[in-house]
């Protein structure tokens, strides 16, 4: 059984790329084949954070309007074979792909792969209608600041009527002494309003910086917490049960987690 | 307010409907005065006017149009009983179709609207009696009630209660922290220090809208 899952924030700039980009290596190298889809349809940037940038010969769009078949649009990951991007294009925009042609390539997707990761645009709007059209699951990406935290609640909202069942939260760039000192949300603060099910949380971390520049994953490297927190969750989805790893700094982090999923029945 | 005018919601939006006897311009004042109290209910809504068996002339119909206009009000559709209503209002550009009272009927039933869920941001639940939400309404939402609104959570968006007029209703949450709070033609914000923790009810006092606890306010 594959499972179609769909990356998206509505504010842009929180992580999704990175995370789409992370999660599909991480699944990588769990042995599952995976397929990373760009979704953002004239703003190309899963290639560039892949490092496939100069292997793109055809995109989504040729895809969908038949002047390419799936499998040459398909570029193999430099280190993973079962993991391959479906890039966007980049000089055309949204209005190039309908739900339905995304639904379609879904579905041939399914029949090749375990997992299917779609990085959605940010936004409300046909784009990201588009991206979750033909998802099972929907995973959150949101920054603990109020107004990420805002969009990710409206995106929530959204999913749901859409019937993409309880979607699932990454909190991205958290800074445990920041959290400590009170200046910034805290991982319950953040809960409390969203009332969603935790993934997992992503420390800040300069080591993502690099990687993307490099087109490199960071989720390779044992010296990155982002990247070990990336391959956490990527257990995670996959079903293994992962404790939630200790913010090291913060002392503490781990116990409110836990007490929190203690407390807290699931989809309220 | 008049008993000449009528608002019921149901799940396909708002019915206006108008009282087919009285004098029509008697209706046409009170239409007036109800759109004063309360055209903001209205913003954004499906609009039904329903004129019953009053036959409108093509006249009346613009003039009607025209007040609905005034107020920022852009009925969908209209249903009459009566063929030359129904001509009129196609004349000046409305759908109209057939009266059906029994689904009318069907929509009137109840008062109170429960919804069972979180409220999120950009979402809007808008009901012409009380509503309950048991769950939390976001910051960004909104909630527009003709009545009375309760909240077994946290209440962080903006809500309007009494969105018809009517100054007698209340609002109350377990938390009660909203953006803005309306009750009939009155607006207030929480305080930009305000720490209570407990639930509290906001209720129309001297031209004001007041907040105490509920502990206090049930005495």
């Amino acid at each position: 059984m594959s499972r179609v899952i769909t990356i998206t924030s509505g504010k842009g700039g929180v992580g999704k790329t990175t995370s789409t980009a992370n999660l599909g290596t991480a699944l990588a190298s769990l042995g599952l084949r995976v397929a990373v889809v760009d979704a953002d349809i004239g703003l190309r940037n899963l290639d560039i954070v892949m490092g496939l940038e100069n292997r793109i010969v055809f995109d989504l769009v040729d895809v969908v309007e038949n002047r390419a078949r799936l499998r040459q649009a398909l570029i193999k990951d430099k280190r993973f074979p079962d993991l391959c991007l479906l890039p966007a294009a980049q000089t055309r925009d949204k209005d190039a792909v309908s739900k339905d042609d995304m639904i379609t390539l879904t579905n041939q997707l399914r029949a090749e792969f375990d997992y299917v990761l779609i990085d959605s645009p940010a936004g409300i709007e046909s784009g990201f209608r588009n991206a979750i059209a033909g998802a099972d699951e929907v995973l959150i990406v949101t920054t603990p600041e109020v107004s990420a935290v805002r969009d990710a609640d409206r995106i929530i909202g959204l999913a749901e009527a859409f019937e993409k069942g309880h979607p699932r939260l990454i909190l991205n760039r958290l800074k445990p002494q920041m959290v400590n000192r009170g200046e910034m949300m805290s991982i319950e603060d953040v809960l409390q309003i969203l009332a969603v099910d935790l993934i997992g949380v992503v420390p800040d971390d300069e080591h993502i910086v690099t990687a993307t520049n490099r087109g490199e994953v960071a989720v390779l490297d044992q010296d990155s917490r982002a990247g070990q927190a990336f391959f956490d969750i990527g257990r995670r989805l996959k079903g293994e049960n992962v404790p939630m790893m200790s913010l090291e700094e913060t002392p503490g982090v781990l116990e409110r987690v836990f007490g929190f999923f203690g407390r807290r029945p699931r989809g309220i | 307010m008049s008993q000449l005018v009528a608002i019921k919601g149901s799940k396909s939006g708002l019915r206006l409907q108008l009282d087919e006897a009285a004098a029509w311009n008697e209706l046409f004042e009170a239409l007036r005065s109800q759109f004063e109290q309360s055209s903001h209910f209205f913003n954004g809504s499906h609009i039904l006017v329903d004129t019953g068996h009053r036959a409108l002339t093509e006249d009346q119909m613009q003039a009607l149009l025209a007040l609905m206009q005034e107020y920022g009000i852009a009925p969908e559709s209209l249903a009459s009983t009566a063929r030359e209503t129904r001509d009129a209002a196609r004349a000046s550009g409305l759908v109209a179709r057939p009266l059906t009272r029994a689904s009318a009927d069907q929509e009137d039933r109840g008062e109170a609207l429960f919804v069972w869920r979180t409220i999120r941001s950009g979402q809007i639940i808008r009901h012409h009696g009380h509503i309950t939400v048991l769950g939390d309404v976001n910051a960004g939402s909104e909630i527009i009630a003709g009545g009375s609104v309760i909240v077994w959570g946290h209440l962080r968006g903006t809500v309007h209660a009494g969105a018809l007029g009517d100054r007698s209703m209340v609002i109350c949450a377990l938390e009660l922290v909203p953006t803005q709070l309306r009750i009939a033609d009155l607006i207030a914000r929480t305080p930009e220090d305000n720490l209570e923790r407990f639930p509290e009810v906001a209720r129309v006092d001297d031209d004001y809208i007041s907040v105490e606890a509920w502990e206090a306010y049930r005495r």
